[in-house]
């Protein structure tokens, strides 16, 4: 008889504490370890990128609303800066040649960049695999500001481009300090690692999606656009917006091979730093670039995973 | 060729570099048949599938579709709809442009497209997930989704690659019926490809079993568990007892020195010569007492016993230690004495026993 009350009063005393209150007590201490040991390694980021990004743009904003008083910085609560710069033609120019060209260097770069991509991805042996991405990652080796300064070999007027086809009695066409010569720059900044996005979201692609979209009559050329290309869309869509970032903001290849005409925003900046200490005004073009690739992104990344569960 | 095939494989070899897949297939597919084609993995069962569907080209031999031969026509201009094994649904499609996709890519126009993958979605009952994305369906419902997206178009064949193999056991034989009725239905011709007894012999008119890249035997479900051409067939389908030994006395009532004993046996076979019969584990009778009259005894001693259902699978041994069984209804083996060791007579009747080829 004696076991029988000790068997009923244990589920009764289980009912009276929390719920699972044994099994409670080992689990989360077992997740706070793993959590605990998780966040270990995640800490330095964390303090890198709170020290290095948030701080520095708590600043930015801050600096935003200096003024400037015979050429030096006084800290104050004004909104000037941001009334002048959104006042200016020049700046609004400025921000719709930044944004234009972004776009077609993400547009550009992605459709030159994809049949690469696809080749490798779909034509190309395991091993000639393997040496192509090899071959996209040795641009990396040097600097991108080095990969500009040669191109200016290639396209000035005495330049090699111009002196083959002066050869067969042609030009010399300009071609350095124009769109175009921006634009080769902005291809040369993003074009190796679009490549390499949009090839890793095509080689997961399931090949048998690709099958079944030949056998259900869907030629060569149109699974490309019916079933690959919709596949891979987030890769595709992240890849472009790797190169509008990256050309969004860049100041070589405007400056160097665009000749700052016309003027985009990373020139403004320098500009505008350089004339009278301005970096308050300066801080305003930033800030504006920042909220501006924030939308881009949240944009581009709302969008590339639309209609996905997760 | 006769008016009624569809299909024809003639001396038809697959190599993949020095790897042969398939060696020298010859047998034709007849119109409106529930073909299977049955066999362990890397038997060549998916490789004869595909090359049907135009996926992969036969290195040697002709395939015939209707008469005309279709070796060099790719998938995209063939009309052979697969099914495959993970059902290759696309994901960025809902249900209802998975069903259509194959009538867009044929150019049918908007209203004709949505009017005919309804039926299809009404008669897979889907139509209610229409609108659905792939990844919110169960298995059953895109296994259904799969097959609306195949026979939209309205084939002549339709082909399976192991369609049912990531299914429950429960839903499988659901679906089994599903594709039985279709198949009979549309009188759409159908090659299954599947590695499962069960799945074969229950929707198949007929079974073409292959391994190692040849077939084995062709034949009605009936006609190939009853009668095993080869010792493969036979070991494979599982479901009988093999005997090996010489020939001693050809012609009728040819007899089979075994290491279990004389054999008797109704076929024919050349003197001398070494054979393999079989003998189906139901056909295979047991006994206290030695069975009189013209019929095969061997002794043996019970070593097991296993219940399935309304069955019982006794397994004995000889003294030889070959290992034999018997399938029996459980009132069929109510008065004999069943323990370990027990002694007990194995026999069935010789016209029960069949010669198998060698391989």
């Amino acid at each position: 008889m004696v076991p029988e009350p000790q068997a009923l009063t244990l589920p009764a005393g289980g009912a009276s504490l929390p719920a699972g209150a044994p099994s409670a007590g080992v689990r989360p201490t077992m997740r706070r370890r793993i959590s605990l040991y998780g966040m270990t390694f995640a800490l330095p980021l964390l303090i890198w990128q709170i020290l290095f990004f948030f701080f520095p743009l708590v600043f930015l904003v801050a600096l935003s609303f200096w003024t400037v008083r015979n050429f030096a910085m006084q800290p104050d609560f004004d909104t000037v800066n941001w009334a002048t710069m959104y006042g200016r033609t020049v700046f609004w120019q400025a921000y719709g040649t930044t944004l234009a060209l972004a776009a077609a260097a993400s547009v550009l770069t992605s459709l030159l960049a994809f049949p690469a991509a696809y080749a490798i991805a779909f034509k190309l042996s395991d091993s000639a695999r393997r040496w192509a991405i090899f071959l996209m990652v040795i641009p990396f080796f040097t600097s991108y500001l080095v990969r500009v300064y040669s191109w200016q070999i290639f396209l000035s007027d005495n330049g090699i481009i111009n002196v083959i086809l002066g050869w067969v009695g042609l030009g010399p066409f300009p071609m350095l300090n124009t769109v175009l010569a921006t634009m080769i720059g902005y291809l040369t900044l993003s074009f190796p690692l679009v490549v390499l996005l949009q090839l890793f979201s095509l080689a997961f692609i399931d090949r048998t999606l690709i099958e079944a979209a030949h056998n259900l009559r869907c030629g060569r050329v149109r699974t490309v656009f019916e079933v690959v290309i919709p596949s891979a869309r987030t890769g595709l869509v992240i890849a472009a917006l790797f190169a509008f970032i990256l050309s969004f903001g860049d100041f070589v290849s405007p400056i160097y091979l665009g000749g700052g005409d016309p003027t985009t925003l990373s020139i403004l900046i320098t500009d505008t730093t350089k004339s009278g200490q301005q970096w308050p005004r300066a801080a305003v073009i930033a800030l504006t670039m920042i909220g501006t690739l924030m939308v881009v992104a949240f944009a581009a990344v709302k969008f590339a995973y639309k209609g996905k569960s997760t | 060729m006769t008016r009624d095939t569809l299909v024809s494989f003639e001396g038809v070899v697959k190599r993949f570099g020095a790897f042969v897949a398939v060696q020298k297939l010859d047998f034709e597919i007849k119109k409106g048949e529930f073909l299977a084609i049955m066999g362990s993995s890397g038997c060549g069962k998916t490789t004869t599938l595909r090359m049907l569907a135009g996926l992969e080209a036969p290195t040697e031999g002709v395939i015939r579709l209707a008469g005309k031969p279709i070796n060099d026509l790719p998938t995209w201009c063939r009309d052979t709809p697969m099914v495959w094994q993970s059902l290759a649904l696309f994901p960025f499609l809902n249900v209802r442009e998975n069903v259509e996709f194959a009538l867009k890519m044929r150019g049918v126009g908007k209203a004709e497209r949505r009017r005919r993958a309804e039926h299809w979605l009404e008669r897979m009952q889907i139509a209610e997930f229409a609108e659905r994305n792939i990844s919110q369906l169960s298995g059953g419902q895109r296994q259904r989704v799969a097959l609306a997206r195949s026979l939209v178009v309205e084939p002549e064949i339709l082909l399976l690659d192991e369609p049912l193999s990531a299914l429950d056991a429960a839903l499988k034989v659901r679906m089994q019926s599903v594709l039985k009725n279709l198949q009979r239905e549309t009188g759409i011709t159908f090659v299954y490809v599947t590695h499962s007894q069960s799945e074969a012999f229950s929707m198949a008119d007929r079974v073409v079993i292959m391994s190692r890249g040849k077939i084995e035997q062709i034949g009605t479900p009936q006609e190939i568990y009853r009668t095993p051409r080869t010792r493969f067939v036979a070991d494979f389908l599982g479901s009988s007892n093999l005997f090996t030994g010489t020939v001693r006395k050809a012609g009728a009532g040819l007899e089979l020195d075994s290491p279990v004993g004389r054999l008797r046996l109704a076929g024919g076979a050349e003197a001398g010569t070494s054979a393999t019969i079989t003998v189906l584990d139901t056909k295979t009778h047991l006994s206290v007492a030695p069975p009189a009259g013209n019929v095969n005894a061997v002794p043996v001693r019970v070593i097991g016993e296993e219940f399935v259902g309304a069955t019982a699978t006794v397994y004995l041994e000889t003294a030889q230690g070959q290992e034999i069984r018997v399938q029996k209804g459980h009132d069929e083996l109510a008065d004999l004495p069943l323990g370990i060791g027990q002694p007990l007579f194995a026999w069935w009747m010789p016209e029960d026993a069949h010669l198998v080829a060698e391989g």
